[in-house]
C-alpha cells in the first residue's frame, strides 16, 4: 500500500514538476524499459523535444561560439545558478540536443559533465521497494537517455561515469545497469571490424581517393599514383577548362599480370562502383579483362633445379579433397588497376589510360574498351538530417497540442 | 612379376648374357614402360646348379633399355657366392624386375634387403691405402691449419693451400690418369671427415671438386677432362661453380646470363654476372651456366640453359670483392661479372642446351659427403668438451657427474654414429658397378647429417656455457660454420620435396593402376585393401623378412628391425592413401610432403643404423656392444617419431594441425607483422 503510495506520490511530483502531462512518464517509462531491454532502434537516439511545446534552455545554446569551452560554461552557469539544480532535466535535455552543433558529441568530458548536473544522492533509493519500482523515473530515464547518446556516437564511459551514476542513482539503479551493459559490449565490439575505416576522414579528395584505393587494393605491394591534382586551367580561347584530380593505383603484380595478356582480348574500362565510407560515397573505376582472357600458363620442366615441380601421374585428387569448388564463385576477370577520378567522362578515364602506358607498355597494342554507366545514384538523402532541419524550424513556433505531440512522436518513430 | 627368358651362356666366367621379352615390363601390376634402371634377380635352373643357385637367388644390377642385352658381373655373381662354372648348360634365368634405390622400393613396401644388406664394406688393400692417406692428412689438420686465424683474416693462407694441394686433396676423385687419387665415393667421403674440421678449407674443396669440376668429370668430353683435369688435380687451377644469380635461386627460369654463338661460330660471347660463387676469387676454370638460343626439332627456337667451361684466361671475368660471411669466413665466396667472355665451342659441357641436366647432376651428386663430414666434425666436438666436462667441477661435482650434460654426450654420440652409417651406406651403394642413382639417399643423408649438425655444436657449446659462447674457444667458431649446412647445396626444405617427390612419383607409378581400379568403385580391390587393413589392425605380424631364421640382421637388434619393419609398413599404406587423397596435386601439399621426407630419412637412418650395427657385432668389431645400443636407441627414437608423422598424415588426425598452421601463417603474411595486441594494450 506505501508503495502504491509512493508511486502515485512520484506520479504527482513529476507531473508537477515538468510541464508535462501525467500520461507522459507513462509513455516515457515503456519507453525507457524498452531502451534499457531491448536494442534501440538505429539512427541517433531519441530527444527532440515535442514541436509545440516550449524548449526551456534553448536559447542557453544559442550561442554564436560553440565549442567545447563555451558548452561546458552553460553547463557550469546553470550549476552555479541555483543548488537545488531546478529543471536540470530540461537542460540535460537541451544540452544533449546541442551536443553535435558544438562538436562534443563524442567528448566523454562533456557526457560526465552532464551527468554532474544531476543533484546528488537525492535520487538513491533508500529501501528495497524503492529499488524495485522505478524511483525517480523522469530522472532516471534521462540518465539513460545520456547514455544512449553515448552509445550512438561510440563513446565507452569510464570509472567516472560509474561514480556519477552511482552517486546519483545508486548502484541497483537503471543507468548503472545500462552502464554496465554498455561496458560489457562495448569492448568486445571495439576492434570487431578488421578494416576500421579511419576516424577523420580527408575532405582533400586526392587525400581521400589514396585512402579509398588502398582499402579496395588490400595490396601493400601497391603503389597510388596521382595523375592529376585538380586544378582549372584558362584555354588561349578563354574558356576555362575545369581538371578534376585522377588518382590511381596499381600494384607489380597487376603490372606483370597486365603484361600477360593476351592482345587478341581488349581491356575494359568500367565504372563506376560506389564505396562506402561511413557516410560518405566514392566512386571508383576498374581496368580490367573479360573473364576468361587468361592465357594458358605452361610449365617448363626444366625449371626448378632441385626438385620436381609435377608428378607425371595419371592420378587426380580425390573429390573428397577438393575445396576449390565454391557456388559463389563466380569468375571474373582480372583487375589491372584501379582509378578514382573527380568525373567520370571518357576524357578523364582516357587520359588515365595514357599515364598507365607510361608503366604498361602492352596498353598501346591494346583495344580499350569503355563501359560507364551513369552510376549508382543515393535513393535518397539521410532522412535524419531533413528531419533535423524541419525540427528545428518548428522548435521556433510554440503549440500546445498533447495530442499532436503524441502523434508526432509517433510519426518520428515510425520514420526512423 | 617374373619374365622368362632363355640365355645362351657364353664365358661364363665373365659375363652372361640374357635379353628381356620385347614388350613391356610388367611389374607389380603397373605397366611401367621406357628407360629404367633394373635390379635384376637371377635364379638359375641346370642341372647341375639347380638345388644350390635356386634357393639362393644371385642379385645383380645394371641398367637398360627393353629389349637390351642385360650383362651381368661375373664379379657379382661371385659375391653372392656362387661361383659360375663354365658347364653350366641349358641355363634358365628368371628375371625379377626391380626400380633401383631404396626409396623407390621401400615407399611401394618391398623387400630391400638386398640393397642395403649387409652393410657395404671395402676391401683390406683399399683399407689400407686410405689409412695410408688419413694419415698424413690428419697431421696436416692437427699441426699446420690455424682455423681461428683463418677465420679472423678471412683467409686461407697461401702456404696452407699449397699443403693441401702437395697432399693431392684438390684432386681426390679425379682419377689416376688425369693425375689425382682417383678415390671411390666412400674413400672421398673418409677424406671429407678429417678436411670438415675447418670448415673454411671443407667448403674450398668441396666447391672445388664437388661442383666445381664435376661438370667436366661427369659431362666432359675425353679432350676436355685431358686438358683440364691434370692442372684441377694437382690444385694448379682452383674451380668453382657459376650457377646462382641475383635473382635465381633454385629456379632455373630466372637464370639471366647469355651466351651468343658468334658470327664464325666458333665462339660463344657470355654475358651476364653471377653471385655467391664459393672460390669466385680464387679460380681459374668455372663452370658456368647461361642460356642459349637453341632450334628444337620442330624448327622453334628456344631458350635452353648450357654448361661451358669457361678460364679466366678468356677475358672478360671479373669479380667482387669476398663477401663478409657469418661463418666459413675463410673461404672466398664472391661476385663474378662476365663480359663479352670468348668461350670456344669446345668448351661446351655436354650438349649445346643439355646443360640443366648437367647442373642436376652435379648438384644431386655432391651432397653425399656432408653426412660424414658431419660426423667427423662431431667427433671431434665430444672430444673437446668431453675433455672439459670430466674436468670442470660445479657443487664438488665433476660436470660429466650430472645427468644433464650425460644426456647431451649421448645425444652427440647417437647423432655421429648415425650419420657416419648413412653417410658410409650411401657411399657404398654408389661405389657398387653401374652408376646406381643415388641422389635421393645423398639428399637424405645431407638434410640428417646438416640439422644434426648444426643441433650437436648447439649441445656441445651448452656444455660449456658461458665459455663456449666466448671467441677463445672454437665451439662458436663451428657453430657459426655449422650454420651454412642446412642452406647451401640445395636447402633443407628444398631437398625434403625432393626426397618425399622421388618417393612419391615412383610410389605413383606403381600403384597408379591399383588407386584408379578403387576410384572406379573395384570391389575386388576394394575387399583386397580392406583386408588387408584389417589383417595388419589386427595384429598381423608384419615381417619383411629382414629378421629370423633366414634374416640378415643379428638377433640382437632384432627389435629395433621389427619396428623398422611395421614403419616401412605403415608408410607403404600411408603413401598409398596420401596418393588416393591427392594425385598429382600432392606436390601441393607441401606440409604432408614434409612429413614423408622426414619418415624417410629416418627409415633411412634406422636402416643404416640397423645395417652397420649388424655387421659390427657379426664380424666383431671392438665396442659393437655399444653400437649395439645406440642403433637400438635410435630406432626406438625414431620409431616413435615415425608413429607420430604417420598418424599425422592420415585424413581427420587430430595430431594434424596443417589447417591451423596455414591460417596463422596467412594472417601474418597478410598484415606482414605480428598482429596480437600487446598484452598491455586496454580497450576500456
Amino acid at each position: 500500500m506505501k508503495s502504491l503510495r509512493l508511486l502515485v506520490a512520484a506520479h504527482r511530483l513529476c507531473a508537477g514538476l515538468r510541464h508535462l502531462p501525467a500520461v507522459e512518464p507513462h509513455v516515457a517509462r515503456s519507453q525507457l524499459l524498452r531502451a534499457v531491454h531491448t536494442s534501440s532502434s538505429p539512427g541517433p537516439p531519441v530527444n527532440t523535444p515535442p514541436s509545440n511545446t516550449v524548449a526551456p534552455f534553448d536559447d542557453a545554446f544559442a550561442k554564436d561560439q560553440r565549442d567545447k569551452a563555451s558548452f561546458i560554461q552553460v553547463l557550469d552557469l546553470f550549476c552555479g545558478r541555483d543548488v537545488r539544480r531546478r529543471g536540470h532535466i530540461e537542460l540535460i535535455e537541451a544540452a544533449l540536443r546541442w551536443m553535435p552543433q558544438f562538436g562534443v558529441e563524442k567528448d566523454l568530458e562533456v557526457y560526465n559533465k552532464l551527468l554532474d548536473v544531476f543533484p546528488k544522492e537525492v535520487f538513491v533509493p533508500r529501501n528495497f521497494i524503492q529499488t524495485l519500482f522505478l524511483h525517480y523515473p523522469r530522472q532516471q530515464e534521462c540518465a539513460v537517455r545520456i547514455l544512449d547518446q553515448m552509445e550512438f556516437y561510440g563513446v565507452t564511459p569510464n570509472k567516472h561515469t560509474y561514480f556519477l551514476l552511482v552517486q546519483t542513482f545508486g548502484k541497483l539503479s537503471h543507468p548503472v545497469k545500462k552502464y554496465q551493459r554498455m561496458l560489457y559490449w562495448f569492448p568486445r565490439f571495439k576492434h570487431t571490424n578488421p578494416y576500421p575505416v579511419p576516424l577523420d576522414l580527408q575532405a582533400d579528395p586526392v587525400a581521400l581517393s589514396r585512402v579509398c584505393l588502398e582499402r579496395i587494393a588490400a595490396d601493400r605491394d601497391a603503389r597510388v599514383t596521382v595523375y592529376q591534382l585538380p586544378c582549372t586551367e584558362v584555354c588561349d580561347d578563354g574558356t576555362v577548362q575545369e581538371h578534376s584530380h585522377l588518382v590511381g593505383i596499381q600494384s607489380p603484380d597487376q603490372i606483370s599480370l597486365l603484361a600477360e595478356h593476351d592482345t587478341k582480348y581488349p581491356v575494359i574500362v568500367e565504372g563506376p562502383f560506389p564505396l562506402w565510407l561511413k557516410k560518405t560515397c566514392v566512386q571508383y573505376y576498374v581496368l580490367r579483362a573479360e573473364p576468361g582472357a587468361k592465357k594458358k600458363e605452361e610449365m617448363d620442366p626444366e625449371r626448378s633445379l632441385y626438385y620436381p615441380l609435377s608428378l607425371d601421374l595419371d592420378l587426380e585428387r580425390d573429390l573428397a579433397e577438393d575445396f576449390t569448388f565454391d557456388v559463389d564463385e563466380v569468375e571474373e576477370g582480372q583487375v589491372y588497376a584501379m582509378c578514382m577520378a573527380g568525373s567520370g567522362d571518357e576524357r578523364t578515364l582516357g587520359k588515365w589510360i595514357n599515364c598507365l602506358q607510361e608503366s604498361n607498355p602492352i596498353l598501346g597494342q591494346l583495344p580499350v574498351l569503355f563501359r560507364l554507366t551513369s552510376g549508382p545514384r543515393e535513393v535518397s538523402l539521410p532522412v535524419q538530417e531533413e528531419d533535423g532541419e524541419s525540427h528545428k524550424k518548428e522548435e521556433a513556433r510554440e503549440s500546445s497540442a498533447e495530442e499532436d505531440e503524441e502523434e508526432t512522436r509517433q510519426n518520428r518513430r515510425m520514420e526512423q | 612379376m617374373t619374365i622368362f627368358s632363355s640365355v645362351s651362356h657364353k664365358t661364363m666366367l665373365e659375363k652372361i648374357y640374357c635379353t628381356l621379352f620385347q614388350g613391356a615390363i610388367s611389374f607389380n601390376g603397373a605397366l611401367v614402360g621406357g628407360r629404367v634402371p633394373l635390379i635384376v634377380r637371377l635364379e638359375g635352373f641346370s642341372s647341375d646348379l639347380t638345388s644350390t643357385v635356386h634357393n639362393s637367388p644371385v642379385y645383380c644390377r645394371c641398367r637398360a633399355e627393353l629389349g637390351d642385352p642385360i650383362m651381368l658381373w661375373a664379379g657379382v655373381l661371385e659375391a653372392g657366392g656362387r661361383s659360375a662354372s663354365a658347364d653350366m648348360k641349358d641355363f634358365i634365368v628368371n628375371v625379377e624386375v626391380r626400380t633401383q634405390g631404396f626409396v623407390l622400393l621401400c615407399s611401394c613396401d618391398l623387400h630391400f634387403q638386398e640393397e642395403v644388406f649387409p652393410y657395404p664394406e671395402i676391401s683390406n688393400e683399399e683399407l689400407e691405402e686410405i689409412n695410408q692417406l688419413v694419415g698424413p692428412v690428419e697431421k696436416f689438420f692437427s699441426e699446420e691449419v690455424d682455423s681461428k686465424a683463418i677465420d679472423q683474416s678471412a683467409k686461407i693462407p697461401p702456404e696452407t693451400l699449397k699443403g693441401l694441394k702437395d697432399l693431392g686433396l684438390f684432386g681426390m676423385q679425379i682419377p689416376e690418369e688425369y693425375g689425382g687419387l682417383g678415390l671411390s665415393n666412400t674413400m672421398y667421403a673418409r677424406l671429407g671427415e678429417i678436411t670438415s674440421l675447418d670448415g673454411a678449407i671443407a667448403v674450398t674443396l668441396a666447391a672445388h671438386q664437388a661442383i666445381g669440376l664435376k661438370g667436366i668429370l661427369i659431362a666432359g668430353n675425353d679432350q676436355q677432362k685431358a686438358k683440364y683435369l691434370p692442372k684441377l688435380a694437382s690444385g694448379e687451377h682452383i674451380a668453382a661453380f657459376c650457377l646462382t644469380e641475383p635473382g635465381s635461386g633454385s629456379d632455373a627460369a630466372s637464370i639471366k646470363s647469355r651466351a651468343t654463338l658468334s658470327e664464325d661460330g666458333k665462339h660463344y660471347i657470355l654475358n651476364g654476372s653471377k653471385i655467391w660463387i664459393s672460390n669466385g676469387g680464387l679460380a681459374e676454370i668455372f663452370t658456368v651456366f647461361a642460356r642459349t638460343e637453341v632450334v628444337d626439332k620442330d624448327g622453334t627456337t628456344k631458350d635452353k640453359i648450357t654448361a661451358f667451361i669457361v678460364e679466366r684466361a678468356f677475358g672478360g671475368v671479373t669479380h667482387g670483392k669476398p663477401e663478409d660471411k657469418l661463418g666459413i669466413r675463410g673461404s672466398n665466396t664472391c661476385e663474378l661479372h662476365f663480359e663479352n667472355t670468348k668461350i670456344p665451342i669446345e668448351n661446351v659441357i655436354g650438349e649445346v642446351g643439355g646443360g640443366f641436366k648437367v647442373a642436376m647432376n652435379i648438384l644431386n651428386s655432391g651432397r653425399f659427403s656432408m653426412g660424414s663430414a658431419s660426423a667427423g666434425m662431431i667427433k671431434k666436438l665430444i672430444e673437446m668438451s668431453a675433455e672439459y666436462a670430466c674436468t670442470r667441477k660445479q657443487f664438488n661435482k665433476k660436470l660429466s657427474d650430472f645427468e644433464l650434460i650425460q644426456e647431451k654426450f649421448a645425444l652427440m654420440a647417437q647423432k655421429a654414429y648415425v650419420m657416419e652409417s648413412m653417410a658410409y651406406l650411401t657411399a657404398g651403394m654408389m661405389d657398387r658397378p653401374g652408376f646406381p642413382d643415388c641422389s635421393v639417399e645423398a639428399a637424405m643423408v645431407k638434410v640428417f647429417s646438416s640439422e644434426g649438425a648444426w643441433q650437436c655444436v648447439s649441445e656441445a657449446l651448452q656444455i660449456l656455457g658461458g665459455l663456449g659462447y666466448m671467441k677463445d674457444y672454437p665451439y662458436e667458431r663451428y657453430l657459426r660454420d655449422s650454420r651454412i649446412l642446412l642452406i647451401f647445396e640445395g636447402t633443407n626444405e628444398i631437398l625434403r620435396m625432393y626426397i618425399a617427390l622421388t618417393g612419391m612419383q615412383h610410389a605413383g607409378k606403381i600403384l597408379t593402376g591399383k588407386i584408379k581400379e578403387l576410384k572406379k568403385g573395384s570391389l575386388s580391390v576394394a575387399f583386397e585393401m580392406i583386408g588387408k587393413r584389417l589383417g595388419s589392425s589386427l595384429g598381423r605380424k608384419i615381417n619383411l623378412g629382414l629378421t629370423g631364421k633366414d634374416g640378415v640382421v643379428h638377433p640382437s637388434l632384432e627389435e629395433s628391425t621389427k619396428k623398422l619393419e611395421e614403419n616401412t609398413y605403415y608408410f607403404g599404406s600411408t603413401v598409398e592413401s596420401l596418393l588416393y587423397r591427392f594425385g598429382k596435386t600432392v606436390v601441393d601439399e607441401q606440409l604432408a610432403l614434409k612429413r614423408v621426407a622426414d619418415i624417410l630419412i629416418n627409415l633411412y637412418a634406422m636402416t643404416a643404423v640397423i645395417s652397420r650395427a649388424s655387421r659390427s657385432i657379426s664380424i666383431g668389431l671392438r665396442n659393437h656392444d655399444h653400437e649395439v645400443l645406440l642403433a637400438n636407441l635410435f630406432c626406438s627414437e625414431a620409431y616413435h617419431k615415425n608413429c607420430f608423422m604417420l598418424a599425422q598424415l592420415g585424413k581427420y588426425s587430430p595430431a594434424n594441425q596443417d589447417d591451423s598452421i596455414k591460417k596463422i601463417a596467412k594472417h601474418v603474411l597478410e598484415s606482414r607483422a605480428y598482429t596480437c595486441s600487446h598484452p598491455l594494450d586496454r580497450t576500456f
